[in-house]
């Protein structure tokens, strides 16, 4: 940004030839009493036009005062958002953002800008948040405007401790970047090194947080998300009173929230809204998902490329029926397959939704149906690998659900080399890839790694709300303590029914 | 110096006990139990008893030695023999430490050898795992402590097969008890002390635990524990195997193991062996990582370089040694150095550095 300013003229002046090369760049005038004219300049694309015929000319054609000033005008402006200027950097930015430029002479060198912004046309005005569903749960998601999502947490937590800041990131976009926490929770070092990355990061455009998410990790290089993405408005608030620090981009739906740990990603609010009993079960069950998926495909290559001894013999024998015609090893059987399924996958997700649909349809019955029959895989490894895919897609983060599934590539292959020995080869190569792992400087594999015992009631299953009152320790909130759950007066301990 | 250790490359005192517990289980828990009954026979078991408790007064020196001032094995050294000789014994400590890595390294391939891939290269299978150790290694004190705690959590569901064996446990096998000289049952003992090497190593990175003067119990605890593992394990081998057969069984925990049968699964032993790469990885890789650490800070060789040169003589020596007898021999080597380093090595040093301690002031740590 600074440098962009540097090159370029620095005054009003010279800045607003620039300007007018551009053809939706407008400059109209009209005459005030003393017939002196008042010139409008704007870029037509980004003013609200109806604001320009109701809320400025009728105020300032029909004022009665002599405007001789940019002050008198000024004075004449109903609305709030003005002032005067003389530099470049403010004129650019603000001409930029939706003002209009208010000024005396054709070419000036000073003028009023005013906020006639059109604001959020062309953004959506909802989202239900149909990326992260819940059937429980208020289906509240943010949408590309930030003014929008920051009413959405403000009308939430409705206390002065909830802080955002302000940063203004990308030379092209000017993008409005807001780090929020809430204040006495949050550890300050956090937001400090939040804050610190977010500052020393150079773009020119910012599309989406998820570019941020990519520049601001800890380790640009791993196949894990190191920062929560969502854009569901409960998940949000919860993580903000967990302790971590969110990050809003204009022009995203999506909030990205630092530290996080693994656990967080296999976390669905609707947890929260079952009974702990259901919940936690639901919880295992996306655990036991998530190894189902990594791990059934690499143990069926190693085990029918290298250790059949380890199938007892009642297994045995539809295992080979179902592979006796198949001509290929089990290697290739399975990459076919599994790269059959990502192709439905990601054609899936590129077309349109109803198309995306019928393709499902024909993928998954006819094209699995007829591999089987044409012998190029077996039934069982065709169960396998839907399973799996399946499974990978109980993980309710969908960045950490693409993670998963690209593991289980490189499993494959060890498998087929060095069999059972290659894939916890492989496993342990991730085990440590995620204990070497850091969010934010907070370790990612907490609360297994550093191990703390009382955090373990919020990951691989959900405590009862009574027993989680405390957050968890290992982001290092300032304040531990979080509510009280005290039991009512009515229930009675009484085994005898006295 | 000490001092200098960042905080947040410090571990919590109570993984102490995961990093001995780890750094002593390992191969060793796969064969010991052919080796300790030479001598005792059936009463071996008491023997382990004896060189666990023994251990304790070993460790007791170490940590008497480590701690107030909180220091390394480099500073001890320094202390007792002064600055040039204490170095030079520091690099023979590394060879020592190299030495334990090698032997768990080269065994282990081995038992994959044996029982898995009978045709599969050495050097194929120490590359794989060579890259995965200086994977780990390259993470840093933290990493490795995060290695040993799942190394000692994940794999301790493999405890639970042994109630198999135990369902044909004949327990008059035991019987009658103190039946050996107390000479057989010392000879015994000192065949059992290669299942507890490797705890040593706390010499080196003591001084990366957060609060160094609480370990102690964590360190008696982890000693104790291992002792009562292999007690443990050898009471059911005892019990499962009769004495005769034991002599002629290698790998008696393995082939205890591949009695398991589920519906879905047999020879279990194969999953046995795969899990134990987790147990037998930070026995490797805390040795190896003691080594960069001697280097560094004797000749401030960068750990990188180093690193890189140590797993290059590791892979070159597990080549080298291509038999079955040269894995045995390498064994019982590391055994034997092992076993005076700790019983002769360790008091001897104890009893030097107590005597010199008191001529240093606290002012010049």
């Amino acid at each position: 940004m600074r440098n962009f300013i540097k090159q370029k003229n620095n005054s009003i002046h010279d800045l607003f030839k620039d300007v007018s090369k551009s053809d939706d760049f407008y400059q109209f005038s009209t005459k005030s009493v003393n017939e002196s004219p008042i010139y409008f300049s704007y870029y037509k694309s980004l003013i609200d036009e109806k604001k320009i015929h109701h809320h400025l000319l009728p105020y300032i054609q029909s004022a009665e005062e002599v405007f001789t000033e940019l002050t008198d005008v000024m004075n004449a402006i109903p609305i709030e958002d003005r002032e005067i200027t003389s530099d470049a950097k403010v004129f650019i930015n603000k001409l930029t953002k939706g003002y209009i430029f208010i000024h005396l002479t054709k070419t000036p060198e000073k003028g009023i800008l005013v906020n006639l912004s059109n604001g959020t046309k062309g953004y959506r005005a909802f989202n239900d948040a149909e990326n992260e569903y819940s059937v429980l749960g208020p289906k509240v998601g943010f949408v590309e405007d930030l003014d929008t999502n920051l009413s959405l947490l403000r009308r939430q937590i409705t206390s002065e401790d909830l802080v955002f800041k302000e940063i203004t990131k990308g030379s092209l976009s000017n993008t409005r970047v807001m780090i929020g926490y809430i204040d006495g929770i949050a550890n300050p070092q956090h937001i400090q090194t939040m804050k610190q990355r977010l500052e020393d990061l150079d773009m020119d455009v910012i599309f989406d947080s998820s570019i941020l998410d990519q520049i601001i990790s800890d380790n640009a290089n791993t196949p894990f998300p190191l920062f929560m993405s969502t854009e569901r408005l409960d998940r949000t608030i919860y993580m903000l009173l967990l302790g971590q620090v969110i990050v809003i981009s204009d022009g995203s739906p999506y909030v990205i929230a630092g530290p996080t740990s693994i656990f967080n990603f296999f976390i669905s609010p609707e947890d929260y809204y079952s009974p702990w009993s259901v919940g936690s079960f639901f919880r295992l069950i996306r655990f036991i998902g998530i190894l189902f998926s990594i791990l059934a495909t690499p143990i069926y290559v190693a085990v029918l490329t290298h250790h059949y001894a380890i199938i007892p013999e009642d297994l045995l024998t539809p295992l080979i029926m179902s592979r006796a015609n198949v001509p290929f090893p089990p290697l290739l059987e399975a990459l076919f397959l599994e790269i059959t399924i990502e192709f439905l996958r990601e054609a899936g997700a590129r077309l349109p939704t109803k198309v995306g649909q019928t393709l499902g349809i024909v993928g998954g019955i006819v094209i699995g149906e007829a591999a089987v029959q044409a012998a190029l895989t077996s039934n069982i490894l065709l169960i396998i690998v839907a399973l799996s895919a399946l499974a990978s897609f109980t993980t309710p983060s969908f960045k950490m659900s693409n993670t998963i599934r690209i593991l289980r590539f490189p499993l494959i292959l060890l498998a087929a080399i060095w069999g059972g020995f290659g894939v916890t080869l492989g496993l342990t190569f991730i085990l440590c890839h995620l204990i070497r792992l850091k969010s934010l400087g907070t370790p990612y594999l907490a609360p297994l790694y550093p191990f703390r015992y009382r955090d373990l009631n919020d990951s691989f299953i959900r405590s009862s709300l009574s027993v989680q009152d405390k957050r968890y320790t290992f982001f290092r909130p300032l304040k531990l303590h979080r509510y009280n759950v005290k039991k009512h007066k009515d229930i009675e301990d009484d085994y005898n029914n006295e | 110096m000490e001092q200098n250790n960042k905080e947040n490359y410090l571990v919590s005192t109570f993984f102490v006990f995961f990093l001995i517990h780890s750094s002593q289980t390992g191969i060793g828990l796969l064969s010991f139990q052919n080796t300790i009954i030479e001598n005792a026979g059936h009463d071996s078991w008491i023997s382990v008893i004896i060189t666990g408790l023994s251990l304790h007064i070993i460790l007791w020196m170490i940590l008497k030695m480590v701690s107030n001032p909180t220091k390394d094995l480099l500073k001890i050294h320094q202390i007792s023999f002064g600055e040039k000789i204490g170095n030079f014994l520091s690099v023979i400590v590394i060879g020592y430490f190299l030495l334990l890595a090698l032997t768990v390294f080269r065994t282990y391939i081995e038992v994959i050898q044996v029982w898995v891939f009978p045709m599969i290269k050495t050097w194929e299978l120490s590359l794989g795992l060579a890259c995965l150790i200086i994977y780990i290694i390259t993470g840093g004190f933290r990493t490795l402590t995060g290695l040993s705690f799942l190394g000692v959590v994940l794999p301790s569901i493999l405890l639970l097969t042994l109630y198999f064996p135990l369902q044909y446990a004949n327990f008059r096998n035991l019987m009658p008890v103190f039946n050996h000289s107390i000479l057989e049952i010392a000879q015994s003992s000192k065949a059992s002390s290669l299942i507890f090497i490797g705890f040593e190593s706390l010499l080196i990175y003591f001084p990366f635990i957060k609060h160094p003067s609480k370990s102690a119990k964590w360190a008696h605890g982890a000693l104790a524990f291992t002792t009562f593992i292999y007690l443990l394990v050898t009471l059911i081998t005892f019990v499962y195997f009769s004495q005769g057969q034991l002599k002629h069984t290698l790998w008696p925990t393995l082939v205890m193991t591949k009695i398991v049968e589920m519906p879905f699964i047999m020879r279990f032993e194969f999953i046995f062996i795969f899990t134990w790469l987790l147990v037998i990885l930070p026995t490797v890789c805390i040795p190896i990582w003691c080594c960069t650490r001697i280097l560094k800070k004797i000749t401030k060789i960068k750990p990188r370089k180093s690193l890189y040169t140590i797993m290059l003589f590791i892979l070159l020596c597990s080549i080298f040694i291509d038999d079955r007898l040269k894995v045995d021999a390498l064994g019982k080597f590391t055994s034997e150095v092992g076993f005076y380093f700790i019983y002769s090595y360790i008091p001897l040093l104890f009893i030097i550095y107590s005597l010199r301690k008191s001529k240093f002031k606290s002012s010049e740590y």
